[in-house]
């Protein structure tokens, strides 16, 4: 029996569809383990049968995860200080994804060095040197000398990658746009930032999630628990000499994942196809 | 080429305005207005009551200081001190494990405490093993907090269940039990879970049969896991393992390998052994769970137990004065009273007590005294030799040679 | 260094007209100078820290009294004449390769994917990518450790329902081979998300109506992808590379806990292990910079073939 051409192209669609559908729960597995032993009783997390669904589900260990103290005082200092990385990083990473893409200067290429030589320093290295130069300028146990380290490693990473969307864009649109009396900031606005808006979405998506989950730094830059991060309050379900109480660290985690994901939905449209048709169409 | 050279320029001057913030002159230290405690999470969720009775007292002897509780995590509270070491910005108190002394002690990291020994609650009948971990050369860096031993936690039931009337005071009668244990359980069932490269229970036997680990003579250290004793140790290890433990052989005792009471909970052992705090842990066996110290080869003998514990110091460039002080009101009488309340090893003989864990620690063994022995732990060489001996590639004699020579060369490292 | 500035004079003639004479000379370094200033304030004391060290003995005593003793070259003599330093960084280059391919095509055919999906199921897996990669790395290798629990993991639990052979009760920590595979699963499963959605972002500049132009015309899937896509996307393939290269080479926390300190040994170590181990557990600080700073010549060495292209590219 032949298929119509719009039935030929639903069911490649469906194949399409279902495809996708079967990476989603491969890759989603474990966030998925992650996310029913929080709601599983103690006797099920350490059963030696796993089950796949939590049989008796219940909300204790969310509730201990509350109990320990500074949660919410932590979750608005990681916001503080990813929110501050982000922003910052972002706009002085563009300005400068600029001036390698489209410029040509002297001392470009060592710019270019040192952005990719910075990524390639093992972090570990830098821990006690940092925390000494943040203790001079009497930065340590603040956000702000935690922010300046983030920065420090995004940026580079952030400049490299905006480079290469930017170098993705013909110049020839900027040149037409001057050319038919657009000023340099109206080229800015009308022309490069659409076109640059998913290239901005998935570094500023990489920033946050990078300086969320950001552990040794946080934890030996901030001293006081009310000026930690969440990842650091995470540390303390597993950081005794004694047992770890899984439930309360896995009811932990997907709390402080919750922050991550609704960013994303947030901003998750503008990483979106068709966004530059109307652009192209010169 | 003008241009590059003066960005160059640029680059190398704001790089040397850095440096030269970053090490002109020393950071001032705090007046004392207040002073940081660094402690364990592990009194931010055991005994919290405590904390706060002699933040307290140290508040009414010295008003208008206030005191800055920062808890720590095991994994790394090392590295976070190693940072303020080189900063110069260390707290004040400073909870270190028994084991990681002797290292920070050799490179001169905390201050003197001799002369305020006397000061220190129970100072002249602190446990011996404690008290020695926070001495080098003689003088005291460390003030001993609280210990745990190893005791036996085990099922109730299954014993009574197997017929067995009285515990077992010696290995060979507890060898003998475990045959009556494994009775009509399934495969993988173990009488007395004990992981294969779990050190901390294999050299109890060496040390039960006399041995050692490494002894210093005339200056120099020594293995001594190839002595005739010391191999007689690791032979009954050998021998007793097999017959009552399914472990795997080259299992350790945590994560990535299953957590003994995590085995013990989902039933598949009858008792395991390791710290005495495994009680919280045993889930829906915890109404039919008991615990009993651990025999000897000899009748009637406890097996040497490994004295886990922490000690307090106050670091180099710390306000010495407070921070002993502190460290007074912290180790009480009635502090330690407390500690041993729930459920640990106070640091003193005159205020132990008769449970299982205190009846543990009457015989216990430590780790060498040498600034290297942490690398002798992190490298694994223990481990790897139980491993050898359980799994049959090596000799008892082979393994335990190999081992000591290894230990020797790591300990006498400059 | 080449002269930039002087090889193409046609398209500088071009740039002057529009940018502005005056503005050409400082706005580059206008527009570089924050990101130069943070970084050098912050890294330019930890880099001379780094250099100095790495010629000195400096262990924690010396930590503790701010000064060390000068030896030279004496750490890297001893370090590149350790075995156990070649021996890793074989281990660890065929490591990155693996990871690295392995992250790069899937992360391809994922973005692709993407792409030909409907909206539902695209918002659907780019909440999942976004949810794997929110997810903290302690609590995933947690997680690997119970589903490789080779008694009742979920991993033997579907190979042998999918009869990919016999693997009950297989124990995936018996051989260094398989313990670096269980790895490779978690960091190529933890890299993909920002793979695959900086690689999305990518796809969509190229144009929608270039493809659906191409594909009227009957050109094959794979000829689409080679003529339109891959051009435009091959300024973020390369980025993408260099940074795989950088970060699977160092990368450290995932082996180390996977692993476990415990089962960690001179036969399984990876170059990030090998400088925690001979370098910060030791408390030998001189030989950690030493090997920091080695770590970091062979990186910029592994990867200048990506990074070179990569500049030229912009130079187009």
């Amino acid at each position: 029996m032949a298929l119509s051409r719009t039935q030929r192209r639903r069911v490649r669609q469906g194949g399409w569809d279902a495809l996708g559908l079967a990476v989603f729960v491969v890759m989603v597995f474990p966030v998925y383990w992650m996310v029913t032993t929080a709601f599983k009783p103690v006797t099920e997390i350490i059963s030696v049968t796993p089950s796949w669904f939590p049989l008796h589900p219940t909300l204790g260990h969310f509730r201990a995860a509350l109990r320990q103290p500074f949660f919410w005082e932590d979750v608005k200092n990681s916001l503080i200080i990813v929110g501050a990385t982000v922003a910052i990083s972002i706009a002085l990473a563009f300005l400068a994804a600029i001036a390698l893409a489209r410029y040509r200067f002297g001392g470009r290429k060592l710019f270019v060095v040192l952005v990719i030589g910075i990524q390639m320093l093992p972090q570990a290295g830098l821990i006690i040197p940092l925390y000494v130069v943040l203790a001079q300028y009497h930065r340590v146990n603040s956000l702000i000398g935690v922010i300046i380290t983030y920065l420090t490693f995004v940026l580079p990473f952030s400049v490299w990658t905006l480079r290469g969307f930017l170098i993705g864009i013909p110049e020839e649109l900027e040149e037409a746009a001057m050319v038919d009396g657009s000023t340099r900031l109206g080229v800015f606005l009308k022309i490069l930032l659409p076109l640059m808006a998913p290239g901005l979405v998935a570094t500023s998506v990489f920033t946050f999630i990078t300086s969320w989950n950001e552990y040794i730094f946080a934890r030996v830059l901030l001293n006081d628990q009310s000026k930690q991060t969440v990842t650091v309050w995470l540390s303390y379900f597993s950081g005794t000499s004694r047992n770890t109480d899984w439930g309360a660290l896995m009811a932990a985690s997907t709390l402080t994942a919750i922050p991550v994901v609704i960013f994303f939905l947030l901003v998750q449209r503008r990483i979106a196809f068709g966004l530059t048709a109307g652009a192209v169409k010169a | 080429m003008k241009r590059r050279s003066i960005v160059a320029l640029c680059l190398v001057t704001v790089l040397a305005a850095a440096v030269a913030a970053a090490t002109s002159g020393a950071t001032k230290k705090a007046t004392a207005s207040g002073i940081t405690v660094w402690l364990q999470t592990d009194a931010q969720n055991g005994w919290p009551d405590i904390v706060a009775a002699a933040n307290k007292q140290f508040q009414a002897d010295h008003p208008g200081v206030s005191v800055n509780i920062q808890y720590q995590s095991w994994t790394d509270h090392l590295q976070k001190f190693d940072a303020t070491l080189a900063a110069g910005t260390t707290p004040d108190v400073i909870e270190m494990g028994n084991t990681e002394m002797t290292k920070y002690m050799a490179a001169g990291a905390f201050q003197d405490l001799t002369s305020l020994k006397g000061t220190f609650a129970n100072s002249a009948t602190w446990l011996k093993g404690l008290a020695a971990s926070g001495q080098y050369n003689g003088k005291i860096y460390g003030v001993p907090y609280y210990a745990g031993s190893r005791v036996v936690t085990y099922r109730t039931d299954l014993f009574k269940k197997a017929g067995i009337a009285k515990l077992p005071n010696s290995l060979a009668a507890f060898a003998a039990d475990s045959k009556r244990l494994f009775a009509n359980q399934k495969k993988g069932f173990s009488a007395l879970y004990v992981a294969g490269e779990d050190w901390y229970s294999a050299m109890g036997f060496v040390f039960d049969y006399g041995g050692g680990i490494a002894t210093r003579v005339s200056g120099k250290w020594k293995g001594i896991l190839d002595s005739p004793k010391s191999i007689a140790g690791l032979t009954a290890y050998k021998n007793f393992f097999l017959s009552v433990s399914r472990a795997g052989k080259t299992a350790i005792e945590n994560s990535p390998d299953p957590n003994p009471y995590d085995v013990f909970a989902q039933g598949q052992a009858a008792a395991v052994v390791g710290p005495a705090w495994y009680t919280c842990c045993t889930g829906k066996y915890k109404p039919v769970t008991g615990q009993f110290v651990m025999p000897g080869h000899v009748k009637g003998t406890v097996m040497p137990g490994f004295l886990g514990g922490s000690d307090l110091a106050v670091p180099i460039g710390a306000n010495k004065a407070l921070g002993a002080d502190w460290i007074k009101d912290f180790t009480s009488t009635a502090a330690e009273k407390g500690l041993e309340q729930k459920g640990n090893i106070p640091n003193a003989t005159n205020l132990l007590g008769n449970s299982v864990n205190e009846r543990a620690a009457a015989r216990s063994w430590f780790v060498p005294q040498a600034k290297h022995w942490v690398d002798v732990e992190n490298g694994n060489i223990l481990r790897n030799m139980l491993g050898q001996i359980l799994t049959g590639n090596l000799t008892v004699k082979q393994a335990a040679k190999s081992a000591s020579d290894n230990i020797a060369s790591v300990l006498n490292q400059p | 260094m080449a002269a930039a500035a002087e090889t193409s004079p046609f398209r500088s003639r071009r740039r002057r007209r529009f940018w502005g004479q005056a503005l050409r000379a400082s706005t580059p370094y206008w527009l570089i100078a924050p990101v130069v200033v943070v970084t050098g304030v912050i890294l330019g004391y930890p880099l001379y820290w780094l250099v100095k060290l790495s010629t000195e003995r400096y262990g924690l005593f010396e930590l503790i009294r701010h000064a060390g003793e000068s030896v030279g070259l004496a750490n890297y003599r001893s370090v590149l004449h350790d075995s156990v330093f070649w021996h890793t960084l074989l281990r660890t280059v065929v490591f990155t390769i693996a990871n690295v391919g392995l992250t790069m095509v899937l992360g391809t055919l994922l973005a692709l994917l993407l792409v030909r999906v409907s909206k539902v199921v695209r918002l659907l897996l780019t909440s999942g990518l976004v949810l794997v990669w929110s997810m903290p790395v302690v609590v995933a290798v947690q997680v690997w450790i119970w589903m490789t629990n080779f008694e009742n993991g979920v991993l033997n639990y579907a190979l042998q329902q999918l009869h990919v052979g016999n693997f009950a009760n297989h124990d995936w920590d018996q051989t260094t081979f398989s313990q670096l595979t269980l790895v490779t699963t978690l960091i190529v499963w933890g890299a993909l998300p920002f793979v695959v959605i900086t690689l999305y972002a990518g796809l969509s500049q190229v144009p929608r109506d270039l493809i659906e132009a191409a594909e009227v015309d009957g050109a094959r899937p794979w000829r689409v992808f080679r003529d339109i896509t891959l051009p435009i996307l091959r300024p973020i393939l390369l980025i993408l590379t260099s940074l795989s290269i950088i970060w699977d080479f160092g990368v450290f926390t995932q082996p180390y806990l996977l692993i476990g300190q415990a089962k960690i040994t001179t036969g399984n170590y990876l170059m990030s292990i090998y400088l925690f181990e001979e370098g910060y557990f030791k408390s030998d600080y001189g030989r950690g910079a030493a090997i920091s700073l080695l770590m970091l010549v062979i990186v910029a060495v592994l990867s200048v073939f990506y990074v070179r292209k990569m500049v030229r590219i912009g130079d187009v």
